[in-house]
């Protein structure tokens, strides 16, 4: 996202968003691992419209989201309509934690647009993956975290994010 | 008797949230609000104790709606909710009026923090 902060920096504050806004508004405790995601899978996507040029993405098993969902709603089952608005929330406070982070890390105030929900694997155009981060939960539902950076240009120039440099 | 919140935010999953840490309190909900638009529009007829006001919602914002309802009613006692603040945000938050702030997800302790130095 900028470049006075490494990739492992970036991670660390990434994952441990992830763990504590996840158990804190859902209940549901994911740990890092190589779990494969199934064939269910939903999306929710922000894109940072000041401060960086980066996007984060969540994809993850539609049980694992509709789980977390229901425990957050007191629900025995969601809505579509509810499970969305579920991850848009939950992926706005997400975000909003992180942007908290990299705040205080970086100084550079950052603002991401609504989070946009999908059903299915969705992948932003123009970007390209700069890590992934992989998690499951007691139950073998999985979820990938996605940070997604500008992508390379054909010449081998990188489109530069608002800090000159492709990357963090 | 229970202080009456208006909570003003766009997503359902909140006033979820809102009533789990007010059980048990004080504090009853008696509106939910889900654009600046609609607090506006609401308050006068709601009259409650507190609101409770996301920032980032569909239409307008809600240091806008905030601002709004503080010129139309200055005894209203407004707290902002948000994930995403910022000194500037603060500041402008405090330069309307707004009573207090708390960040997302919050916690009870807090918010009954927030809310009992507000209503002060």
């Amino acid at each position: 996202m900028n470049t006075v902060m490494t990739k492992e920096a970036l991670e660390q504050i990434l994952d441990q968003a992830l763990q504590d806004v996840t158990e804190q508004t859902a209940g549901v405790r994911l740990h890092q691992g190589s779990l494969p995601l199934g064939e269910d899978l939903c999306t929710v996507h922000i894109t940072f419209d000041k401060g960086f040029g980066t996007s984060l993405t969540l994809c993850a098993d539609t049980s694992l989201l509709a789980r977390m969902a229901c425990n957050s709603f007191h629900e025995d089952v969601v809505t579509q309509e509810d499970l969305e608005e579920f991850c848009k929330e939950y992926f706005n406070v997400l975000c909003g934690k992180i942007t908290g982070a990299m705040y205080r890390a970086t100084k550079i105030p950052a603002h991401f647009g609504q989070p946009v929900f999908y059903r299915g694997r969705y992948e932003p155009e123009d970007q390209e993956v700069q890590f992934i981060l992989t998690y499951s939960d007691e139950h073998s539902e999985g979820a990938q975290f996605i940070h997604h950076v500008p992508c390379t240009r054909g010449d081998g120039e990188a489109v530069l994010n608002r800090t000159g440099q492709k990357g963090v | 008797m229970s202080k009456r919140i208006m909570v003003v935010d766009d997503s359902r999953l909140v006033r979820v949230q809102m009533e789990d840490v007010l059980k048990g309190t004080d504090y009853e909900i008696a509106a939910h609000c889900r654009s600046g638009e609609d607090a506006i529009a609401q308050y006068a007829a709601i009259q409650p104790d507190l609101v409770t006001m996301d920032i980032i919602m569909q239409g307008m914002d809600g240091l806008d709606a905030a601002e709004i309802i503080l010129k139309d009613h200055p005894e209203a006692r407004i707290v902002m909710v948000s994930s995403l603040a910022y000194n500037d945000t603060f500041e402008r938050a405090k330069a309307i009026g707004a009573r207090g702030f708390v960040d997302k997800p919050f916690h009870q302790e807090q918010l009954l923090k927030v809310f009992e130095q507000a209503l002060r």
